[in-house]
């Protein structure tokens, strides 16, 4: 039925099967679409991926935490029902500190690992909180498509989208008048400053602000990383580890998807995207076939896009736009099997589990940063590491480990380019940094892979390397996202629309990009 | 008390923004004091003969924002004020090349073609979107920010008016203006340029001043306080003030004394007297007492109420809010009286850029480095700086055929990392180790221009504090990020120069629209003031305004 050289028509085309890519696939069937999603790799995922690490070793490739997973994509596609549940709600964070007296952060609570009160506590919950509720306030803006600044005209739509936005101004006016002083003054300020003005800097700062600068080409010192934190906390910030590895969303998605009669392909890479005058046609498949439908859902970054399109079908303005898309990776991951569980000085099992974040400080975050800016390593970088296996046992067997870091910031333009020395280095440092804290657990390894963000680009083929596909900095965030005059899905060209986390509202495991445009694709249908 | 200690009003500070409101209510008939803890005028826009026969401009030293109305208002060249535009400028490498800016359009066009085709046409993209948002930020400079919680009518319709403004400029440039005020000066110029040493050479704009580096967004926006300037009608172009920059100083008091206002030299505020929450007056370091129902604070926000007011006279909540505003020291300043025209072996000979503003700095990661230096304590190694030979076109201020210098050095921190401790005392024992540094880097450029030196002045933030009463020596009395930008500076609920005490207000660059010798909130404090007290002048251009 694949036949080369034969034709099928089909109501919508995904390219990619990322999370983005088959929440959209899935979105479109459920809607009663005819939908093919065309992955290039041999397995469906994206950077939500479970992969083997050493014969027996599974863990999560890329991604490893779940949170600010957007409900409605949750339930619309009931992915509990396709078994995506939680090894582990709720992950406590434990923020390492050289003098041993560990920060244990759970929701807004804050204290010592070794039970010992945090003299910032309540400074620290009434903080979060604050966010919180600033969280809450704009997750509307990024669950649904940016409202047009002008133009639009009358119709239902945009005049609905008018409205949010002015329902937006009501909510916020209803905070109380020192709220909103407080959320005008603070929104696009910088988190080193908002945390600092309130807890002294330490391992509760530090653990606050590597939320905000995660996956990001910024310190803590960069203006707009205070929205950035906004963004992780929208749904309430709570982090979960899926059953089975991130795998498990992108399965659960690609079930949905093909239970409302998606097809997936995987191992078939898009050849062309046939433009018929200036309307998308389809696409040309390998060996000579093709599929056509009016409407193409990219989940690749817009600079794949416009690569896979051929920029001769944009106009010069909108190529100019897309080529200075920032989107430079500054998240390596290393993923490491263990002979046995490591023991962190002062984390009992428990603890253990959590999400353990080194980041002693705000400034040490900042010192962090600075290399990454020239192409070079940090010398003590930033890292975020779990390991699953304590919660999830169906990931290893026989008591064998494994722990996955994502290891910030390693350049993606690193100096000399990323050869297997530059790998090698970066996982020494981010051991021996580990080392310090679980002494004995270098002797623990039995395999490391090491994930540039070079790597990351050739796997996924997300530009850079990044995340998020594009960097989440407010020039490039809601009606801006991925760039001016793109902000709402499409692309310009008739049925060609992005999915992905380079448009709105951007990264990390939420699916909202791929549902929004999936939706904006049926209102708009091929009208450019 | 006798008569002669009664005022209408009361200015402490006779800083250019504090001369400014002094004379607008002088004008309006009030009987104005403006009191001065140095035994000269000016603040920050001083002329000051520092060695024999050199006149220093020692703080500020270029003139451009001054903004046009309120020279026209004070009709300040009666008063002796003339501004000389200077041509162009230039960035040196250190292999003998250069970039110069030429205001002469054809000719910026061939130098920009010199390092790259490409970026000819860059440049034309990128100077309409910059003169856009020069435009479109202008008008508000001389106007009152909104309170965006309030639901007065003043408010809402000023509110109204910013909003149609943005409108006005339909969704692209909406776009494009979001992006403008978002974007680090590093990025949007990579955006538009090709050639690394035009991008750092435009760059410097962006971080003059502020405890920001070329990549921390908002810096583009920055950009901008150097941009809006305007000489003789002519947009973005600088001048020199004939005599210094207290020829600025100097015409707003000749203007204020016509117009009756009083200044008193040599002795600095103690405390602003007040009573139920009303300010009474103040008394100066002397002991002198002088009554007003109406005070002006030139001083920025920090000194002005965690200094002189008793904090139980304020609401909690508002001193937590000043203690917040950051106003961080980020530049030093070197004033050099040479013995002859230093040589620049690159340039040719008289070339018209000499006149203008000289630069050493070759690309975006040594301007990002040189910011970096400064977040840990240190100046840095590789400074930023900004140069000027003043006597190239004012020739008043050195004796006949010497010369004299100006340079202002980014970054310097104020509290200076030494021997493991960071504190401000640490630049007594440092200020010719950092003159040192900026002068080896000068005679990359200028060989032997050391020899030249007859005098020098080392300026350290910390002596800028001591001296001219800024807080951390920031010129800005205050950062100018957006959190501290319009209805939010410097403190939100109280940006319409205000304060919690009634009949005190606050009228230097703590205030919207922030720093640059503008004068704008000066004016834009004294129309608030003759609101309230129902004095306003319909017919005056700016009063119109919110």
């Amino acid at each position: 039925m694949k036949a080369s050289g034969a034709n099928q028509s089909f109501d919508a085309i995904v390219i990619g099967a990322g999370h983005n890519g088959l929440t959209a696939a899935a979105t479109l069937a459920k809607r009663g679409k005819k939908v093919l999603v065309l992955e290039r790799s041999e397995s469906i995922g994206g950077m939500a991926k479970t992969s083997e690490i050493a014969p027996g070793v599974r863990g999560p490739r890329m991604a490893h935490l779940l949170y600010n997973l957007n409900p409605r994509v949750a339930s619309e596609l009931n992915l509990e029902s396709r078994g995506l549940r939680a090894a582990a709600e709720d992950l406590a964070t434990v923020s390492l500190s050289p003098d041993g007296r560990h920060v244990v952060i759970a929701g807004t609570e804050a204290r010592f690992s070794d039970g010992g009160v945090h003299p910032d506590a309540e400074a620290f919950s009434s903080l979060t909180q604050r966010m919180l509720r600033y969280g809450a306030l704009i997750a509307p803006l990024f669950t649904r498509t940016p409202p047009r600044l002008a133009g639009g005209g009358l119709s239902p739509a945009n005049l609905f989208e008018r409205a949010q936005l002015g329902k937006l101004g009501v909510d916020l006016r209803r905070m109380g008048k020192s709220e909103m002083r407080e959320f005008l003054r603070v929104v696009l300020s910088n988190v080193c400053d908002l945390i600092l003005d309130r807890i002294p800097d330490g391992p509760l700062a530090g653990a606050m602000a590597a939320d905000a600068v995660l996956g990001a080409w910024a310190g803590p010192k960069s203006p707009g990383t205070v929205l950035m934190l906004m963004y992780r906390l929208a749904q309430g910030g709570a982090r979960r580890l899926p059953a089975g590895g991130m795998g498990a969303v992108t399965d659960a998605l690609a079930d949905a998807a093909r239970a409302h009669g998606a097809e997936i392909r995987t191992g078939v890479g898009v050849e062309s995207v046939l433009i018929d005058g200036d309307r998308m046609r389809g696409v040309a498949l390998p060996g000579g076939g093709s599929a056509t439908a009016p409407l193409l859902l990219s989940s690749l970054d817009p600079m794949s896009t416009l690569k896979l399109v051929g920029p001769e079908h944009f106009d010069i303005e909108a190529c100019r736009r897309i080529r200075s898309i920032r989107a430079k990776g500054t998240a390596a991951k290393i993923n490491i099997a263990l002979s046995a569980a490591p023991k962190f000085k002062g984390l009992d099992d428990a603890l253990a589990r959590a999400r353990i974040v080194i980041a002693p400080s705000v400034s040490y975050i900042e010192r962090a940063f600075n290399p990454a800016k020239y192409g070079e390593l940090p010398t003590e970088p930033m890292i975020e590491a779990v390991i699953p296996s304590l919660s999830d046992p169906s990931l290893c067997h026989d008591g064998i480990h494994v722990l996955s870091a994502i290891v910030q910031y390693a350049p993606y333009d690193l100096k000399g380019g990323w050869s297997a020395p530059a790998r090698e280095k970066l996982a020494q440092t981010s051991l021996a940094l580990l080392e310090r804290f679980a002494p004995g657990i270098t002797d623990l390894v039995t395999t490391t892979e090491v994930l540039s963000p070079a790597d990351i680009e050739r796997d996924t083929g997300a530009r850079g390397g990044h995340w998020h596909h594009a960097e989440m900095a407010i020039d490039q965030m809601m009606m801006l996202r991925p760039a001016n005059g793109m902000g709402r899905y499409a692309t310009g060209i008739p049925g060609l629309y992005l999915c992905g986390a380079g448009a709105h509202p951007g990264g990390d495991v939420t699916g909202t990009a791929g549902r929004n445009a999936a939706i904006q694709s049926l209102r708009n249908g091929a009208s450019p | 008390m006798p008569d002669n200690a009664r005022y209408d009003a009361i200015v402490t500070g006779a800083g250019h923004n504090g001369l400014t409101t002094a004379c607008y209510l002088a004008k309006a008939g009030l009987k104005v004091l403006v009191v001065e803890k140095n035994d000269w005028i000016g603040g920050a826009a001083v002329s000051r003969e520092l060695h024999d026969g050199w006149i220093y401009s020692n703080c500020s030293y270029v003139c451009s924002l001054l903004r046009p109305e309120i020279v026209r208002d004070l009709d300040l060249p009666r008063h002796g004020l003339q501004v000389i535009p200077y041509e162009g400028g230039a960035n040196f490498t250190s292999d003998g090349d250069y970039f110069a800016y030429y205001a002469d359009h054809d000719a910026l066009r061939r130098e920009i073609a010199r390092h790259s085709k490409r970026d000819v046409d860059a440049y034309e993209r990128y100077s309409r979107l910059v003169l856009r948002q020069c435009r479109f930020i202008r008008p508000l400079l001389l106007r009152t920010p909104p309170d965006p919680v309030s639901l007065h009518p003043r408010d809402l319709q000023e509110l109204l008016y910013l909003i149609r403004r943005f409108h006005d400029l339909g969704e692209r440039e909406m776009g494009e203006t979001i992006r403008f005020w978002t974007l680090s000066v590093g990025e949007f110029l990579e955006e538009h340029f090709e050639s690394e040493l035009i991008r750092a050479s435009f760059a410097g704009s962006g971080i003059i001043g502020t405890g920001l580096g070329v990549y921390s967004p908002g810096t583009a926006y920055v950009l901008l306080h150097h941009y809006m300037g305007e000489v003789d009608g002519s947009i973005g172009s600088w001048g020199f003030a004939r005599g210094g920059m207290g020829a600025i100083s100097n015409a707003l008091a000749s203007a204020l004394k016509e117009a009756g206002g009083e200044i008193r030299t040599g002795s600095g505020i103690d405390r602003f007297l007040t009573k139920e929450g009303k300010v009474t007056g103040v008394v100066l370091d002397d002991g002198d007492e002088f009554e007003a129902p109406l005070v002006a604070s030139n001083m920025d926000v920090k000194r002005t109420f965690l200094n002189h007011v008793n904090p139980s006279e304020l609401p909690d909540e508002f001193v937590a809010a000043v203690k917040r505003f950051k106003i961080r020291g980020s530049s030093g300043k070197l004033n050099i009286a040479l013995d002859a025209l230093p040589e620049f072996p690159a340039a040719p000979p008289d070339a018209p850029f000499l006149k203008g503003d000289l630069h050493c700095s070759v690309s975006l990661a040594e301007l990002e480095r040189a910011y970096d230096d400064w977040k840990e304590g240190r100046w840095s190694a590789d400074p930023y700086f900004d140069m000027l030979i003043s006597t190239r076109t004012d020739p008043t201020m050195a004796p006949p055929g010497k010369h004299m210098m100006t340079m202002f050095i980014q970054y310097a921190p104020y509290e200076l990392e030494l021997g493991g401790k960071r504190a401000p005392e640490n630049w007594d024992k440092a200020r010719e180790a950092f003159a040192d540094t900026v002068l080896d880097k000068v005679e990359r450029i200028s060989p032997g221009i050391r020899d030249l030196i007859v005098h020098k002045e080392v300026r350290s933030p910390w002596d800028l504090e001591r001296e001219v009463g800024l807080t951390e020596g920031n010129i800005f009395q205050g950062e100018l990020t957006f959190d501290q930008l319009l209805f939010n500076r410097p403190v939100p609920g109280y940006a319409q120069y205000r304060s919690p005490i009634k009949g005190l207000y606050l009228v230097g660059s703590s205030a919207h629209p922030g720093g640059g010798v503008m004068a704008a909130p000066g004016a834009n404090a004294a129309r608030e003031i003759l609101r309230d007290v129902n004095m306003l002048a319909p017919h005056s251009k700016w009063s119109r305004a919110a």
